[in-house]
């Protein structure tokens, strides 16, 4: 048996392409379909948004959530809370749902058996064969979506409420929901400085196969890197094969975030400074998104990153501490458990590569980084043992610096990084997501729809 | 378990402390490039700010962060004035009058942060 490893297929076996390039065939797939435009979900208590769904048709049509190729059923969906497998038997960790409200749905009559064109900033964007139309408690799917410390006593350490803002997403829906496959009929044009950091899957595994990358490193971000960051990245990025990983591939979650979390554009630009000013060599590194409004699901979280990151190509994931949560709702190494040996509360007896139709991307869990005085550097948590002087790093310590205007010293975080921050501080007025932000993000989105016109009739 | 909260030392901060005790309890942070002072917070005024400021949270050191500037440079206000770390610095933050006031400058605080001029452009 050879040492080497090679790229992953996609998981499920195949990538989704469901986005129509022939414009003819747009054409007469939204002819006669029942238009609808898409609409933020909104925190029912302060009307924020929080999540758009065409984020997650953008994902689905576009590969990145393979082998998912619809909005879930009832059926699926009690599959993926009952063992989190879709119903061909593939893992997969959350409902993927797209409601709609009782008006929109008496206004629409909308049927099972009807398409329904879907608009985007009123255009045009996809197409939804609606196969059922089902109804849900979004509370109870919430609860059921993360877990409850009762049911899941392995990772969950607390009752998930409003605070936590993928919990929210779920709590916030409408209760009705409208399932099948999806389209994209009308690809939408990524605004700078999106566009350049767009790597679709198939593309994703392209620009892997022309850099001559065989095994790639993937590392999930929602942050602005400080050096802790980038000691993950370059460290786990030594676990390959017979050598290091040829390539890290940066994979920035961009949508709908929680308040006082770093604003898009500084994190994937924040991400590029790295490999810009060669603290990361660009002939290893490249950054890159995937569209889709985070959960802060931590376990979980970490099984959908490790499906999009597999289907993107690469070969290995690392995992730190806290990976995507927020708050003290999960073990912080909740995701490490389920990587090491399963989480069998929420259907899972074993890892996911050790799991019939699991994943075959390969987990590198790494504690942390932290500086240690005495060595006077940035050591490996396992490796320094001077442990009682250790200072670690902590993202909401460089927040509150940044926000107190003062640079964070170069030890902590790069220069060049810093300065991606205050560019676009000073184009919103705001280092952070703030409310502002959120409502400007919604209008706006990532991208915009270029024009279709489409006739009432054939 | 008490909870700490760290407040940041600049130039200016560290000039107005100079010559007291509180000099004593500057920390070095990150071989140096940061200086701190560190104040332990009791559980019940740990759970007192993180309810008054929804975004305020405990990181994974144990510090309270995330707190608004205003309540930041309060704190530090605080701190210089009384030249002390002790419990009775929360005590005197928190009185209502002084609360109010930082409330109200956190609100305006979420709407827009002045962008800091960086040192080239000095």
């Amino acid at each position: 048996m050879s040492l080497k490893i090679n790229t992953p297929p996609p998981h499920g076996g195949k990538l989704v392409d469901a986005v129509i390039r022939d414009k003819d065939k747009a054409i007469s797939m939204a002819v006669g379909a029942i238009p609808y435009d898409l609409k933020a979900t909104r925190d029912p208590v302060s009307g924020l948004p929080i999540r758009n769904v065409y984020r997650e048709i953008m994902s689905i049509a576009y590969g990145f959530f393979s082998p998912l190729d619809r909005f879930m059923t009832r059926n699926e969906v009690e599959s993926v809370l009952k063992e989190r497998r879709l119903l061909d038997g593939w893992l997969f960790p959350f409902p993927i749902i797209f409601d709609i409200s009782e008006d929109d749905l008496k206004k629409l009559s909308v049927k099972e058996g009807d398409r329904l064109l879907l608009r985007l900033k009123g255009q045009p964007f996809a197409i939804l064969n609606v196969e059922e139309i089902w109804n849900f408690d979004p509370k109870d799917l919430a609860d059921r979506t993360f877990g409850t410390p009762e049911r899941n006593p392995e990772v969950v350490k607390r009752k998930f409420d409003e605070k936590h803002p993928g919990w929210l997403i779920y709590r916030s829906m409408t209760g009705i929901a409208l399932a099948g496959k999806v389209y994209v009929i009308n690809e939408p044009v990524f605004k700078d400085p999106y566009n350049r950091f767009w790597y679709p899957p198939a593309r994703s595994r392209e620009e892997m196969q022309r850099r001559g990358w065989r095994t790639v490193i993937a590392h999930q971000t929602r942050n602005v890197p400080h050096t802790g960051h980038e000691h993950l990245m370059k460290n786990a990025a030594y676990l390959g094969d017979i050598e290091p990983c040829h390539g890290i591939l940066v994979n920035a979650i961009i949508g709908a975030k929680r308040l006082g979390d770093f604003i898009d554009e500084a994190i994937l630009e924040g991400h590029e400074a790295l490999n810009k000013y060669g603290y990361i060599s660009p002939k290893r590194h490249i950054v890159t998104f995937t569209l889709w409004d985070m959960r802060y699901g931590n376990p979980l979280e970490s099984l959908l990153h490790g499906i999009i990151r597999q289907n993107m190509g690469c070969t290995h994931h690392m995992f730190g501490r806290d990976h995507a949560a927020v708050g003290d709702y999960y073990d912080p190494y909740a995701t490490q458990i389920l990587w090491e040996k399963g989480i069998p509360s929420f259907g899972l007896n074993a890892p996911p590569y050790d799991l019939d139709k699991g994943l075959k991307i390969r987990p590198v869990n790494i504690k942390e980084f932290w500086y240690c005085p005495k060595c006077g550097e940035i050591t490996y948590s396992d490796t320094c043992a001077h442990t009682d002087i250790a200072q670690r790093f902590s993202g909401s310590f460089i927040r509150g610096l940044i926000a107190e205007g003062i640079e964070p010293p170069p030890i902590i975080f790069r220069p060049e990084v810093y300065r991606v921050i205050v560019k676009w501080w000073r184009v919103y007025g705001y280092p952070f997501v703030n409310k502002k932000y959120l409502e400007l993000k919604e209008r706006e989105l990532e991208a915009d729809v270029p024009p279709m016109d489409v006739p009432m009739k054939r | 378990m008490p909870y700490k909260i760290s407040v940041i030392l600049d130039r200016a901060r560290l000039e107005r402390i100079k010559g007291t005790p509180l000099e004593r309890l500057v920390k070095d942070l990150y071989g140096g490039y940061l200086k701190v002072i560190e104040l332990e917070v009791p559980d019940d005024i740990a759970q007192r700010i993180l309810k008054e400021f929804p975004r305020a949270r405990i990181d994974a050191r144990g510090f309270i962060e995330e707190t608004p500037v205003a309540f930041k440079r309060e704190l530090f206000e605080v701190i210089a004035q009384l030249r002390s770390v002790s419990k009775e610095i929360f005590g005197e933050l928190l009185k209502p009058e002084r609360l109010s006031r930082v409330k109200e400058l956190a609100a305006k605080e979420e709407e827009y942060l002045p962008p800091p001029t960086l040192p080239e452009e000095k």
